[in-house]
């Protein structure tokens, strides 16, 4: 498996050790360093990645502010001692943070980490359901159950029609490319939602069945696109 | 300074922690040397960093002044440096003032700058023995 990443530091010296921990690994191919948010995004406007080995510290927009303006949900890998930006962290989906100087092999733990976990679901994006595998057992959900899917860092969680909710080891991203297009779109980096159960929008807001669900900026376009507006 | 060569084996520095070093590079010297270079080729502007930010009073920019610097200390396996930065942010967390931070400024300003002599110094030894082991 190769994960296409970039890393995002303003220190030198971190930027090459982690440049040499992703070659050394031969699982990450480093498509380019930048030092700040602003040549970042500059790069990530025209290419996507996997993966994001991101400082949060840097000079001018911190790295939260990069992950705002992206326009699709790579896996993250946070790259500072802070623990302060564990909230945030969760809001993002960050899959880990690795504290500098970490070791080669915690570098691999955190690389273990991003890998998607393919047997937990089963589906085929043309049929009527999925199946998902949570307390041990495979349970069927038609697509017209599910109201909507929700990130819970290395989990997502199945909110169905019924009230129920299913958790289960996966990421939004895995899911998004899984689910039936012609039901789900993805909303924001955390939500993938049924567009056939949603009641109303407002503003930067879905609401389903009494849920409310972010619209980010960069999929807003995409939910106009899709609803079914006269 | 105290460097042996010991068969094929560098010996560093005393201040340097050379199994925390081993955990990280485990014996690649050659890498070491780079990492070496690195960190003192961004020595300069990140202690500059440093001394702009408590001469303007700035205890928020000083404080991720030595955030910043913190790993570099890691890097190169002067860990107490590193514990040291650590210690350094926590006081500009509990200070009202740069005044409170005198004396804690001045140490950890004289620690930078033995650290870079002790880095400068273990850059050469590892140029040394790495172009007698090639």
């Amino acid at each position: 498996m190769s994960l296409s990443c970039i890393i995002v530091e303003d220190l030198q010296v971190a930027a090459n050790y982690l440049r040499n921990c992703c070659e050394k690994s031969g699982q990450v191919e480093v498509r380019g360093h930048f030092s700040n948010v602003t040549d970042a995004l500059s790069f990530l406007n025209s290419h996507t990645v996997d993966l994001i080995f991101l400082d949060v510290e840097m000079p001018g927009a911190n790295g939260f502010e990069l992950l705002d303006q992206i326009a699709f949900s790579p896996k993250v890998i946070l790259t500072t001692a802070k623990s302060e930006y564990a909230y945030n962290a969760f809001q993002y989906n960050v899959s880990d943070y690795l504290m500098k100087p970490f070791t080669y092999q915690r570098f691999l733990e955190a690389l273990a980490k991003i890998q998607p976990s393919k047997e937990t679901i089963s589906t085929n994006s043309a049929t009527d359901h999925i199946y998902i595998k949570t307390d041990g057992k495979l349970i069927r959900l038609n697509n017209d159950s599910i109201l909507y899917i929700e990130s819970m860092g290395d989990y997502v969680k199945f909110v169905t029609i019924d009230g129920k909710k299913y958790i289960t080891h996966n990421t939004i991203k895995n899911l998004e490319e899984k689910v039936s297009k012609q039901h789900f779109l993805k909303v924001h980096r955390s939500y993938i939602v049924n567009l056939h159960k949603i009641d109303d929008m407002r503003e930067n807001l879905l609401f389903i069945k009494g849920n409310e669900i972010p619209v980010s900026k960069a999929n807003k376009a995409d939910v106009f696109r899709r609803l079914n507006i006269v | 300074m105290n460097n042996l060569k010991t068969g094929n084996t560098f010996v560093f520095n005393p201040e340097i922690d050379a199994n925390y070093l081993n955990s990280l590079y485990g014996d690649d010297y050659m890498y070491l040397q780079e990492v070496f270079e690195a960190v003192l080729d961004d020595y300069q502007s990140l202690t500059d960093h440093i001394e702009y930010s408590y001469s303007s009073g700035n205890l928020a920019a000083l404080r991720s002044a030595v955030h910043k610097f913190k790993p570099v200390f890691g890097f190169v396996g002067l860990t107490a440096v590193q514990q040291l930065c650590q210690d350094f942010e926590k006081t500009c967390d509990q200070a009202a003032s740069p005044g409170e931070l005198s004396g804690d400024y001045e140490t950890l300003k004289n620690k930078i700058f033995q650290s870079k002599q002790i880095i400068e110094e273990e850059k050469k030894n590892l140029e040394v023995f790495n172009s007698n082991c090639s």
